[in-house]
């Protein structure tokens, strides 16, 4: 048993193979990039349906919300990545299929919209009814009011909730590795298949992304305290 | 229409079974982890030794994509603990050790919100610490922190579809055998989508409905 520990805590393994873990590890960011673009721009279309005027409207905007934020990241993934391609083709009559970060980014970025569009939908009305009533008072137009009026202050109130869910987006990365994006973990069970040694090169990994979000939740917790304070105080 | 006759209806045995491992799993693991979340955060207040070991542990959990914990869990953890045997009990030991964590500061933002006063009353009435914290603190607790602990449950399955990964026979895992038998992904996966998108909606509903009754009974505010 103290041989298998010793070998679990050698991470000189691990450090063997740093360069292309380095490689993957920018996958995940490459990947937490742009499923954040994606989110949050649906996420912000989705909160505006669930304000708009209509019923079809809201209601579609709630649908969109319960769906992604009720489904499983690793399903959405699978069906992102397996059934999207084939429903698109079904359409246009031709065979599509999806590059594997492609269907991270979608599905990713799907799935966060939904909680997205909430933290939106909450920043959107917590603002006074007086500030969008002047907007429209100067004449104003409907967009340039969310522009200028509503979205600085919604940015303002949603920033440390919306953080929060950046550091959960980048753990969720992890599970492209699932469908071959070759991100940090891909890299690592394809390392362990030649070198036939999970020990230290699963623990080196897990040790490799607790430091990377200890540090990010730490920041963004010492971020958002300071913000609550100047900006809601 | 007589593709989801004969891919998803005619396979429900199949589907339910995954289904009912998937539920077993998730019990296993949500009951696991409200009484680790527990002790890891009595630890923390309470046993001041230890409180190191416990702050690492919570954030080590906490910090760790669920995804690399199993797989650290599944295949790492056998060979130095010599535990767990199977994947399916690495798959809810993974999923508990989590999540007790995140309840763990649950919890702790729970008994930290009872004002002090209570104590102090508690004591001078002549309580001793473990009956102030059973009678007094642990009640409010259990009432401020229930929508909490429901959506945490909500997260475990939504993490549980991973345990397919380590070839647990869940609902993802079934799904996704006869997604390889009959090379007809539309109709299966969309089904197993549908399953848990539902699931997770009944339960997440029910967490609403039990924090707005319990707001209007006991007027406790449940963050």
């Amino acid at each position: 048993m103290s041989e298998a520990l010793k070998q679990s805590l050698d991470i000189s393994m691990f450090w063997e193979y740093r360069a292309v873990f380095l490689e993957g590890l920018t996958f995940n960011c490459l990947v937490f990039l742009c499923s954040a673009v994606v989110a949050l721009s649906v996420g912000l279309g989705a909160a505006l349906l669930r304000i708009n005027r209509l019923w079809p409207m809201r209601w579609i905007g709630t649908l969109h919300v319960e769906v992604f934020r009720n489904a499983p990241d690793y399903i959405m993934l699978v069906w992102v990545h397996f059934v999207l391609p084939l429903l698109i083709g079904i359409l246009i009559r031709r065979r599509v299929e999806f590059h594997p970060f492609l269907s991270a980014v979608l599905a990713l970025g799907l799935v966060y919209s939904g909680y997205f569009a909430e933290t939106f939908r909450a920043g959107i009305q917590a603002i006074p009814q007086g500030n969008l009533d002047a907007g429209r008072a100067f004449g104003m137009s409907e967009r340039l009011i969310l522009w200028r009026i509503a979205l600085p202050q919604v940015v303002r109130r949603m920033l440390p909730e919306a953080l929060n869910l950046f550091v959960s987006m980048f753990k969720a990365t992890t599970i492209v590795s699932l469908i071959a994006v070759p991100d940090l973990m891909y890299n690592v069970s394809m390392v362990i298949q030649q070198e036939m040694r999970p020990l230290p090169l699963y623990s080196g990994a897990a040790l490799t992304y607790f430091l990377i979000i200890l540090l990010l939740s730490s920041g963004v917790r010492l971020f958002s305290e300071r913000w609550r304070r100047k900006i809601l105080a | 229409m007589g593709n989801w006759e004969r891919l998803v209806w005619n396979q429900r045995d199949v589907l339910l079974a995954g289904l009912g491992v998937t539920v077993e799993v998730c019990a296993i693991a949500f009951i696991v982890a409200i009484i680790g979340g527990l002790a890891l955060c009595l630890v923390r207040i309470y046993v001041a030794p230890l409180r190191p070991v416990a702050v690492l542990l919570i954030e080590f959990f906490r910090d760790t994509p669920i995804f690399v914990q199993l797989m650290w869990v599944a295949y790492v953890w056998p060979e130095i603990f010599g535990f767990p045997s199977t994947f399916f009990n690495a798959g809810w030991l993974a999923l508990a050790l989590q999540s007790s964590a995140y309840l763990a500061e649950t919890f702790r933002a729970g008994i930290e919100a009872v004002p002090r006063g209570q104590r102090e009353a508690a004591f001078s009435a002549g309580m001793s610490q473990a009956q102030t914290f059973t009678r007094i603190v642990l009640p409010q607790v259990t009432l401020a922190t229930a929508p909490s602990i429901v959506n945490q449950f909500t997260v475990i399955v939504k993490s549980s579809t991973l345990i397919s990964v380590i070839t647990v026979p869940d609902l993802m895992s079934q799904s996704q055998k006869l997604v390889n038998v009959w090379y007809e992904p539309i109709e299966i996966l969309t089904a197993t989508a549908g399953i848990y998108i539902v699931f997770v909606f009944l339960i997440s509903s029910a967490g609403k409905l039990l924090a707005d009754r319990l707001l209007r009974r006991y007027g406790l505010n449940a963050s």
